[in-house]
C-alpha cells in the first residue's frame, strides 16, 4: 500500500475546492465533538484532586439549591465528630459594571474561609484587613487581573437576586494553583444590608472533614441530623455538588450524546457523498487501473485511503480549533461548573482524530466497494 | 512455425442486456503466433473489441476455450487474472487513458508499482520506456500539457514498461491526426520487428492495418477464414 501513497494523495487533492470544503466540514464537526468531549469530561469526570478539595463537603437544602437554610444549622453541624471546620456561604449573583462580567461571587464567613481553603495563598496583612473590614472582599488574582482590580480599590455589585447594591473595599488578592475566578465577601455585610426578616440564612454550608475517608460518614450524619427538621439537607462531596449544579442545565449528558450522534451521522453522509462523487467521476480510471493489473482489493484500499487522508486532515484541523476554543472557554468560564479547568487533553485529541479517520473510512466503504466491483468493461465504457 | 501464444476455440461471448441477449462473439477460432502483428478489422459490432477483451483477460467468455501464453484464463480467479495482465499484457487505448493527476513518468511507473522493483528501479525503467518513445524531455509533464500524439506515446511507454509478452492496441490511431497516427504505427511496428513483441490491434483504419504483418476480419461475431499479409 505504501507504493500507492502518491496516487492516493493526488487523488485526494485532485479537486482542491471540494477536498477543502470536505475537510472544513469534517473539521467543524469534529471540533464540536472535541469541545463537547472536553465539556463532558470537565463536568462529569473531573474531580478536584487537591487534598483539601477531597475533604470538602457541601450541605444544601434538600429541595433545591435555590432554597436557603437557617444559620442555626452551622452550630449543629460543627458538633459532628470528624469535622474540622464549617462555613455558611451564599451565592450573591449581581452585576459587576456590566452583565457580561460574569464570575462567582459568594458571601462567606471570613474567619472560616481560609480554613476551608488552605490552598489559598494570601499576604498576611491583606488577610487581616479582610477579617477586620466588614465591607472587605478578597478575589482570586486571575480575576483581579482580568478586570484590573487592585488592593484598596472600591468595587460595587448591583444586586439582582438580592435587592441591594453592595460596595466593597478590596482587602486582598489570593493565589491558588488553578484559575480561580471567584470573589468572597462577608456574609454579615449582606445580612445587614437586607430587611430583618431576610437575614440569618445560608444558601449552603461548606464543611471540611479531617480525612477524605470521613467524608461519606460525615455527610450521612449531617443529613440524619436534619431528617426530621422543617428544612432537610443534602450533603455531598464538592465535586458531586458541582456536577449537580450542572444538572440545572437539564439532562446535559443526553444533550451531549445527542449532538455527538448527530455529528457522527452528518459526517458519515458528508464523507460518503464526497467519496461517492469523487469515485463517480473516475469510474473509467478505475477500469484503467484494473486493466494495468490492480486487483479489486487494491482499488478499494486506494479509495478508502483517500477518504482516510481527507478525514485525517479534517480531524487534525478540527482538533486544533477545538483546542483553541477550549482555551477560550476555560478563560471566560468565570468559575462556572469547573469549566475554568477545561482543556482538550492529548487523549481527547487522539480520540477526535481517530474518530474522524474511522468515520471517514467507514463512510467510503460503500462507494469504494462499488468501484472495486465494477467490471473493467463497464468501467471503460463509462463516459462520466 | 513459432510458438502459439493465443489459441481460441469455439469462443462465444453473449451479453445480456435486460431480457435481450447479444451474441458478440460466436464460435470464434483464432491462433496467433509469437512475434506476429495482427490487425483485427471488421464493422462496428462485429466482435473485434470483445475478442480483444477476452484475449487480454479483461472479460470472461460465455463458452469455448481460450489459452494465452499457455495459460487457460478460465482457470484463474479475478486477482490472479489482474496480476497475469500486469505481467504479460500491455494496453494501448484509443483515448490514451492516462491518469490526469500523474505526470508522464508517474503514469508509466503505474504498472511497475505492482512488481517487486524498488522505487528507484521503477523510475529508471519508466524513464527508459519514455526515452524509447522519444519523450525523454517530457518526464514531468502532465497529460494536459501534452499533445494527443505525445499522450499516445506515453501510453505506449506505459504498455511496454513491464516488458510484456503481448501488446493489445484498441484503435490506437483513432484520436490522432495523420502524422501522429503514422508515428504511433511506426513505433508499434518497431516494437514488433526490433523487440519481437506480439501485437494485436483492433482498428477500423485500413492505413493503420497496413503496418501489421497480418490482417484478420471479423463479421457478426465470427472470424472470417481469409488472412491478409499486407507487408508480403
Amino acid at each position: 500500500m505504501a507504493k500507492f501513497i502518491t496516487l492516493v494523495w493526488k487523488n485526494a487533492t485532485r479537486n482542491r475546492r471540494r477536498s477543502l470544503l470536505t475537510i472544513a466540514s469534517i473539521a467543524a464537526s469534529f471540533c464540536l465533538l472535541g469541545v463537547l468531549m472536553a465539556i463532558y469530561v470537565t463536568l462529569f469526570l473531573t474531580t478536584d484532586e487537591s487534598p483539601a478539595g477531597s475533604r470538602r463537603l457541601v450541605t444544601r437544602n434538600r429541595i433545591s439549591l435555590t432554597q436557603v437554610m437557617p444559620i442555626s444549622y452551622e452550630g449543629k453541624i460543627r458538633q459532628i465528630p470528624g469535622i474540622e471546620s464549617v462555613m455558611a456561604y451564599q451565592w450573591f449573583g449581581g452585576v459587576y459594571k456590566e452583565p457580561k462580567n460574569f464570575f462567582a461571587r459568594f458571601a462567606c464567613e471570613p474567619d472560616q474561609l481560609f480554613k476551608l481553603y488552605p490552598d489559598y495563598r494570601i499576604a498576611e496583612d491583606e488577610k487581616k484587613a479582610f477579617l477586620k473590614d466588614r465591607a472587605g472582599t478578597v478575589l482570586g488574582r486571575d480575576l483581579a487581573n482580568k478586570f484590573n482590580i487592585k488592593v484598596g480599590d472600591k468595587i460595587t455589585l448591583k444586586g439582582d437576586i438580592f435587592p441591594v447594591d453592595l460596595e466593597f473595599n478590596v482587602s486582598g488578592l489570593f493565589d491558588v494553583d488553578k484559575n480561580e475566578e471567584v470573589m468572597w465577601f462577608n456574609i454579615d455585610y449582606l445580612w445587614k444590608s437586607l430587611p430583618s426578616d431576610r437575614r440569618d440564612f445560608a444558601g449552603a454550608y461548606l464543611t471540611i472533614v479531617q480525612s477524605p475517608d470521613d467524608g461519606p460518614a460525615v455527610a450521612q450524619q449531617i443529613d440524619s441530623l436534619f431528617r426530621n427538621a422543617q428544612v432537610q439537607t443534602k450533603t455531598e462531596s464538592e465535586s458531586a455538588f458541582a456536577a449537580s449544579f450542572v444538572s440545572f442545565l437539564g439532562n446535559v449528558k443526553l444533550y451531549l450524546f445527542a449532538i455527538s450522534a448527530a455529528i457522527t451521522f452528518t459526517i458519515l453522509l458528508v464523507c460518503g457523498n464526497t467519496i461517492a462523487m469523487s469515485v463517480r467521476e473516475r469510474v473509467r480510471e478505475v477500469g484503467i487501473l484494473k486493466t494495468l493489473g490492480f486487483t479489486n482489493g487494491e482499488v478499494m484500499s486506494m479509495i478508502l485511503g483517500e477518504a482516510t487522508v481527507i478525514s485525517l486532515l479534517g480531524g487534525l484541523l478540527g482538533c486544533v480549533v477545538a483546542w483553541t476554543l477550549c482555551k477560550g472557554i476555560a478563560t471566560s468560564a468565570g468559575g462556572f461548573a469547573n469549566l475554568e479547568g477545561m482543556t482538550l487533553a492529548p487523549w481527547m485529541c487522539v480520540a477526535v482524530i481517530a474518530s474522524a479517520m474511522i468515520m471517514g473510512t467507514v463512510a467510503a466503504i460503500i462507494p469504494a466497494l462499488g468501484a472495486s466491483r465494477t467490471s473493467i468493461i463497464d468501467a471503460m465504457r463509462y463516459s462520466g | 512455425m513459432s510458438e502459439v501464444v493465443i489459441e481460441a476455440r469455439k469462443l462465444t461471448k453473449i451479453y445480456k442486456r435486460d431480457e435481450f441477449e447479444v451474441h458478440a462473439l460466436d464460435n470464434c477460432d483464432i491462433e496467433i503466433h509469437r512475434g506476429e502483428f495482427v490487425a483485427l478489422m471488421g464493422p462496428s459490432g462485429s466482435g473485434k473489441s470483445t475478442l480483444m477483451h477476452l484475449i487480454a483477460a479483461m472479460d470472461r467468455a460465455t463458452s469455448g476455450r481460450i489459452a494465452v501464453l499457455g495459460e487457460d484464463l478460465s482457470q484463474l480467479d479475478d486477482a490472479e487474472l489482474a496480476r497475469w495482465r500486469n505481467r504479460h499484457i500491455g494496453f494501448i487505448f484509443q483515448q490514451f487513458n492516462l491518469i490526469p493527476v500523474l505526470t508522464a513518468i508517474e503514469n508509466v511507473e503505474l504498472p511497475l508499482k505492482l512488481t517487486s522493483l524498488s522505487g528507484k528501479e521503477r523510475m529508471q525503467q519508466a524513464e527508459t520506456a519514455l526515452k524509447l518513445v522519444g519523450l525523454g524531455d517530457r518526464l514531468t509533464h502532465f497529460p494536459r500539457q501534452l499533445s494527443g500524439g505525445q499522450e499516445q506515446r506515453v501510453a505506449i511507454a506505459r504498455a511496454i514498461a513491464t516488458d510484456p509478452d503481448l501488446l493489445i492496441a484498441d484503435e490506437p490511431t483513432g484520436n490522432l491526426d495523420a502524422q501522429s497516427a503514422k508515428d504511433v504505427m511506426l513505433m508499434l511496428q518497431k516494437l514488433n520487428k526490433d523487440f519481437g513483441k506480439t501485437i494485436i490491434m483492433v482498428t477500423h483504419d485500413r492505413h493503420a492495418a497496413e503496418y501489421a504483418t497480418m490482417i484478420r476480419h471479423l463479421e457478426k461475431g465470427e472470424m472470417k477464414p481469409e488472412i491478409e499479409y499486407p507487408q508480403a
